[in-house]
């Protein structure tokens, strides 16, 4: 006989409650679509980790799926600071940073992000090594030590300090509130923020895990995947993660799998096997967008190609011959011919998002050849060769752009020699004279800084391989990296551009480069204007 | 035989040797490893942390006489990209080449041999001029266009075969095909102009006078006599087995030793490409030995030559 007591009631409303929320919860979780990605290559560390992998490559898989910062970069929009792990952020002075972080935000541990993740994410332990801060010590150093010992990459403080030159330390206030403390003043902390490496990495996983490699192979981020599977030179699946602060992802699985030939990753996209084809170059746009139900997306992206001068050749170390070699260059017919278009002349070593520190009007040296035959008249000239060392197509149309600038050189009398180089080694490599070589230049943070100051002062690349060196240039370095004065600032630029591209060329710039993505028309995805592929739900459309 | 045996083992250590140090140098005077692994923009204490923390700023002959005095003990390096054991590295990825490699050589043997026996035995036929004309077709189209082609007709045309990637043993279809087309071309045509040299032998016609029926003559009499060219070939076949689909695994995103070497060379990972050449080095001198060997068992006139 049924008797109806306390537990039983119970029971059945907990069972009627359910049999009406299951089918709902059910709509809730239809299956989602997974994609898969071809690309050239995955990582070229064969690591995950933000700070070791600092390639183009890796923004592509980092960013912003997997990696997220306490500020994050407006992928689809103007590139500029959005609130990430943190809320809001406010100036304590010239050279402290408070945030507010995020509350709620999980770690695909299930570990909730706190200020101890934030401290341990700028630590010596995890990037800083044994280096200080320029003009000052570092602060708050946590005595916090993992329970193995992990074996950062030689490389990784340096790169560390590249982008944090004079971080003190990071101060935890209370759970949900960090204090960055910078030796010298700097306008650009909060650009540093949302650049490649400073992201938040949870502190627990790093602990547990019995090596480096173990934990940069699946490290712990707040990302909207996790790490489902990763196999070096061969595939990376990221999985959903729902737990994720900023809402369910769309997909239930991102799959880059490593494709080296650029005619089977089009042949994959075009026989189905991929759902997306990237680093097309542009003489198999039209194979792509010729096939029905196919599509290619083309953004510029926030990467410059120059050509860089050295001047420690008698004959480059006049700046004459130099200002000839810029305005010998009909860059507009470089981007026409080569890259059918798709890609733009920029206002010299700038990018839109400088926002108010761009300097408006100014342009590259205009194409005038009758000038450049002056000005090595004027340099008395003789035909000497200038070497022009030269990887093949380490940048998309590289060698036929060289080509062509040596016969546009030769056409205004100068003599370029290329000589074919294997790899970078090669370029740098002191031995032999050196003369012009291929560079490309990125901006990261918001700020005429990069990549100028970054590049082209006195600790950039340039000035330290020997390749050029200008005093003033040097002076006004300082005063982008440590005056708050923004008319101060601006003028500094605008100086530098002055003599960097034309009365001391250091470098002189070609074009924006751009990226190309081949894909399923069906598939209701955009390119952002960078490497990264955004597919949060805000950039996928079911 | 003894001293048959030793001659060509010295051989083997000495050029193993060479193979070693030729590596060796010709990795670290090309570009400096810490540059190149690193990449173009890292700051410069970077690469000099990098070139301390893996040997890179000692000089080039306590680098060398280290990495011999580790590889006689059995310690074939680190990988500087990954950080684990150079020979892990690369026994990791033999499986893989294997799946192609062996399929392919099967293939070649399974249908190369008999097509050029059968094409010889037929000579002046329209077969034997289709075979003559296939096998050329078959080893002077480069792998990387033949493996194109086919991708071009069984994934991108008809769809029925997966472009690349190692996923299922379909994906494996294309790949041995590509490699062994080239391998079926040369061996019929090795194997066909073997036999019709052999075929106009007098033992041949003497065998054919005392009334022995054909397929004794040719089973008993030709094809051994003609094996010793068709041995040569696979013998380079066989030591080619690890480090023979480089192109192919590029072409196919085949996981294997053909692109861990690639992908090793170009990031100047020195000890796993020095671990691949070394392994590559040893295979193919082990299978010369054998063939050596092979050629005493086919043919008693060089074990008697030797004996002398």
């Amino acid at each position: 006989m049924f008797t109806l007591n306390r537990r039983r009631a119970l029971g059945l409303l907990g069972a009627t409650a359910g049999s009406i929320a299951l089918p709902r919860f059910a709509i809730g979780q239809t299956a989602r679509p997974s994609v898969t990605i071809a690309v050239q290559k995955i990582t070229n560390n064969n690591t995950l980790d933000i700070w070791y992998e600092q390639s183009n490559v890796g923004e592509r898989v980092f960013f912003p799926n997997l990696w997220e910062g306490l500020i994050l970069r407006d992928w689809m929009g103007n590139q500029g600071p959005v609130p990430g792990l943190a809320t809001e952020w406010r100036r304590i002075d010239d050279k402290t940073l408070e945030l507010t972080l995020r509350q709620g935000v999980k770690f695909h541990n299930g570990d909730e992000l706190t200020a101890e993740d934030v401290v341990f994410s700028f630590s010596a332990e995890r990037v800083f090594g044994d280096t200080q801060p320029a003009g000052g010590r570092t602060i708050f150093e946590t005595d916090h030590k993992p329970t193995t010992v992990k074996e950062l990459p030689a490389s990784v403080p340096g790169i560390g300090r590249r982008l944090w030159p004079a971080l003190a330390g990071v101060e935890a206030v209370d759970k949900y509130t960090v204090r960055f403390h910078n030796a010298t003043p700097d306008v650009t902390l909060e650009g540093r923020l949302y650049s490649h490496g400073s992201q938040i990495a949870n502190r627990r996983a790093w602990d547990e895990a019995s090596s480096y490699n173990d934990w940069a192979r699946k490290p712990i981020t707040t990302g909207p995947y996790m790490v489902g599977e990763y196999r070096p030179d061969v595939s990376l699946t990221l999985v959903a993660f729902d737990d994720y602060w900023g809402g369910r992802p769309p997909l239930e699985q991102i799959r880059f799998v490593e494709v080296p030939e650029v005619s089977s990753r089009v042949n994959g996209l075009l026989s189905g096997e991929y759902d997306f084809a990237c680093d097309l170059p542009p003489d198999q746009i039209a194979a792509v967008q010729s096939a029905p139900g196919f599509e290619v997306q083309n953004s510029t992206i926030w990467n410059h190609r120059i050509s860089v001068f050295n001047t420690q050749i008698p004959i480059l170390a006049d700046p004459l011959v130099r200002r000839a070699m810029t305005h010998s260059i009909d860059r507009q017919a470089i981007v026409d011919s080569l890259w059918g278009g798709q890609t733009v002349i920029p206002a010299g070593l700038q990018f839109e998002s400088f926002g108010d520190m761009f300097v408006q009007g100014w342009t590259v040296p205009e194409f005038n050849p009758e000038l450049a035959r002056d000005l090595l008249r004027q340099a008395n000239y003789k035909g000497d060769p200038i070497p022009y060392r030269l990887l093949n197509n380490y940048y998309t149309n590289q060698t036929p752009t060289a080509q062509i600038l040596v016969e546009m050189w030769k056409q205004v009398g100068l003599n370029v020699e290329i000589e074919m180089k294997e790899n970078w080694a090669q370029i740098h490599e002191p031995a032999g004279v050196k003369g012009v070589r291929d560079w490309s230049a990125s901006n990261t943070i918001n700020d005429p800084i990069t990549p100028m100051v970054v590049q082209f002062g006195p600790n950039g690349e340039v000035q330290q391989k020997q390749d050029w060196t200008n005093a003033e240039v040097n002076e006004l370095s300082v005063v982008m990296e440590t005056s708050t004065d923004k008319a101060k600032r601006k003028q500094a630029f605008a100086r530098m551009l002055e003599i960097c591209e034309r009365e001391d060329p250091a470098y002189t710039v070609l074009h924006q480069n751009a990226v190309f993505t081949g894909m399923k028309s069906s598939l209701k995805w955009k390119a952002a204007p960078a490497f990264a592929m955004d597919f949060r739900s805000s950039n996928w459309t079911s | 035989m003894v001293q048959f045996v030793l001659t060509r083992l010295l051989r083997a250590v000495i050029t193993i040797a060479a193979v070693v140090t030729f590596a060796f140098v010709v990795l670290r005077m090309s570009g400096d490893p810490a540059q190149v692994m690193l990449g173009p923009d890292v700051p410069q204490e970077s690469v000099d942390a990098f070139r301390r923390a893996w040997g890179l700023d000692q000089p080039l002959w306590v680098q060398y006489f280290a990495y011999l005095k580790s590889i006689l003990t059995g310690d074939f390096g680190v990988s500087m990209r990954d950080k684990a054991p150079a020979i892990q590295l690369v026994l990791e990825r033999v499986p893989a080449t294997l799946q192609l490699t062996l399929p392919a050589l099967f293939l070649k043997l399974l249908i190369g041999i008999p097509a050029g026996v059968y094409a010889a035995l037929h000579r002046q036929s329209v077969t034997d001029r289709g075979v003559i004309l296939a096998s050329i077709i078959g080893f002077t189209i480069p792998s990387f266009v033949l493996g194109l082609l086919l991708v071009l007709i069984f994934s991108v045309t008809f769809g029925v075969l997966p472009s690349g990637g190692q996923d299922t043993w379909m994906h494996g279809i294309l790949p041995t095909l590509t490699l062994s087309i080239g391998g079926i071309g040369i061996l019929a045509r090795f194997s066909r102009s073997a036999m019709i040299e052999v075929m106009g032998q007098p033992f041949i016609r003497t065998a054919s006078a005392k009334g022995l029926k054909w397929r004794e003559v040719v089973w008993g009499h030709a094809l051994p006599n003609a094996a010793i060219p068709i041995v040569t070939i696979v013998g380079f076949m066989v030591g080619s087995l690890i480090a023979g689909a480089v192109v192919v695994e590029s072409i196919f995103s085949w996981p294997g030793i053909g692109r861990l070497l690639v992908v090793s060379v170009t990031n100047r990972d020195l000890a796993v490409v020095q671990c691949i050449l070394l392994i590559i080095a040893a295979a193919m001198v082990i299978s010369n030995l054998v063939v050596d060997l092979l050629y005493g068992w086919l043919d008693p006139r060089l074990r008697a030559h030797v004996a002398h």
